[in-house]
């Protein structure tokens, strides 16, 4: 606290959280962008957001709720891939590797495609007729998919963080008699959550971008519903364009958080 | 009769990969006995250390602690509840406050409550003479206080042995004292404390026993004055005209 004080009051380097970030500017002239097209040329932009506005709470629903699970399920695969059980690790790197290696939007029509009909034929030879009548519903199996892709990039960004932190913390917590799993918790959990929060906030902004890819499997994202609108309009250009821009808006939004809280786990740590 | 000793150690035997870092050491440290071990860089002396509460594995050899041998995971972590240890780098809690670096591991490990273990953190950090620091973080403070916060720490367990790794090593030359006093007043209280450390000043105000090393082995040992102005081995001899 008392160093942040002096530095305060060194000319030229307030704290930096303070100041309101110059780029904000860029999402009020996106945001500007689509107002004005919306109020002064109603047909058809203003037509174009409310048939997709149902469509832009599913892109961000699927976005949230994935995101979240993202952040549980890369924590378990990055424990696990620094874990000494020499099976649990090379399963959790598989995982990795497998997810890492394959486009998500052929891991997202897997799912939404091949995993039921696998399900039906288990469920077939097991003679089991729930799992022979198994429908894969759209929204879980688009979740499953961004979910089982993103955790994978997500378990690296945990493992790295996981690592930056220096050997003795761990060394000085084991010692005090903390076991493997307390000092993990309570010592380097901590300390890594606050080196990743910036790249985990890049990968956020990633998901919201790749979840358009669920458009493909009958989920009615905003980028499902721009395509149902452009079919029964004949209106590529209008259409595209407010798509685009509504994208803009989110992802420039999310920017400006990531990069507030950058800001302030930089002046946190002094 | 002889007591029995606190820590044993036998004919330890500890290699990285092909480079040898104990040859087969063998050391008793009685209760209340405060052990200093000297030597050259890379003779093995925080290896050796490091194995009295297992940080470091090693390939052969007795290790018991309090008459608990140093074998399954349960015993390992008994025996770190009973060894506080101090590094040359502190290795302080750098999210927590100093506060909570002495009450963190009170909490968890040793079931406290939260008051109780304020109050003993708090005590603590005014026997270390740094209880106006308790709300600070580890980053605010002069290297002396953070090693004397790290002493606080491993205090807090109520420990039964104190390992000292280098304590002073990385410090300027104007904080080594006031470390060297809460060390000299721990020595004082009757602590078990294993040291490794060159301060020479320190080894003859409060060690029973000075320890020399080399290559993995123990080279010769004695009461510090015996040992630095008598010493018999011609390593032992080099090594303290290096130094001294």
């Amino acid at each position: 606290m008392r160093i942040r004080k002096e530095l305060e009051r060194i000319p030229g380097h307030e704290a930096a959280s303070h100041r309101i970030d110059g780029w904000w500017w860029l999402v009020a002239a996106v945001i500007g962008i689509v107002t004005i097209l919306a109020l002064l040329i109603p047909d058809p932009y203003w037509r174009i957001v409310r048939f997709v506005s149902d469509g832009l709470l599913v892109t961000m629903g699927v976005t949230l709720i994935a995101f979240i699970l993202t952040l549980f399920t890369g924590l378990l695969a990055a424990l696990g891939r620094l874990s000494k059980n020499k099976i649990i690790r090379g399963l959790t790197t598989i995982y990795v590797e497998i997810a890492r290696g394959i486009p998500l939007l052929v891991q997202l029509l897997f799912w939404y495609f091949a995993f039921p009909s696998l399900i039906q034929a288990i469920g077939r030879l097991i003679q089991y007729r729930p799992l022979e009548r198994y429908l894969a519903n759209p929204f879980a199996m688009a979740i499953l998919g961004l979910t089982f892709c993103y955790a994978a990039y997500m378990s690296e960004i945990y493992r790295a963080g996981i690592q930056s932190i220096p050997k003795g913390q761990n060394e000085a917590a084991r010692s005090l008699g903390m076991t493997h799993n307390q000092a993990m918790r309570y010592v380097i959990l901590p300390q890594a959550f606050r080196v990743i929060l910036p790249p985990v906030g890049n990968e956020f902004i990633s998901l919201l971008k790749d979840s358009s890819l669920v458009s493909v499997v009958a989920v009615a994202d905003m980028t499902r519903r721009g395509r149902e609108f452009m079919a029964a309009n004949f209106l590529p250009v209008e259409t595209w364009m407010m798509i685009a821009l509504l994208y803009l808006v989110m992802t420039l939004i999310s920017a400006r958080v990531v990069a507030w809280i950058e800001r302030k786990t930089q002046t946190e740590d002094r | 009769m002889t007591p029995e000793p606190i820590i044993h150690i036998e004919n330890l035997h500890k290699h990285f990969g092909e480079t040898a870092a104990l040859n087969g050491v063998s050391l008793d440290v009685y209760p209340g006995e405060v052990v200093l071990i000297i030597g050259p860089s890379g003779s093995g002396k925080s290896t050796l250390l490091r194995c009295i509460n297992r940080l470091e594995a090693f390939q052969q050899g007795i290790v018991i602690v309090d008459n608990i041998p140093l074998t399954t995971a349960e015993n390992i972590n008994a025996i770190r509840t009973e060894v506080g240890m101090v590094f040359q780098s502190f290795n302080l809690f750098p999210h927590l406050t100093v506060l909570e670096n002495v009450a963190i591991a009170q909490r968890i490990v040793r079931k406290r409550d939260k008051h109780e273990a304020a109050e003993i953190a708090f005590a603590l950090l005014e026997k270390v003479g740094i209880p106006e620091k308790a709300a600070d973080y580890p980053n605010q403070l002069s290297g002396g206080q953070q090693q004397r916060v790290a002493i606080a720490r491993a205090l807090a367990m109520n420990p039964k042995i104190m390992l000292f790794d280098e304590p002073t090593s990385a410090l300027d030359p104007e904080m080594i004292q006031e470390v060297l006093d809460v060390m000299l007043q721990l020595a004082k209280e009757g602590m078990t404390m294993v040291v490794v450390s060159h301060e020479m000043g320190f080894a003859r105000a409060a060690a029973d026993r000075a320890v020399l090393m080399d290559e993995g082995l123990i080279i010769e040992e004695d009461i510090p004055d015996v040992l630095f102005s008598h010493p018999t081995q011609e390593r032992t001899k080099a090594f303290l005209s290096k130094i001294l």
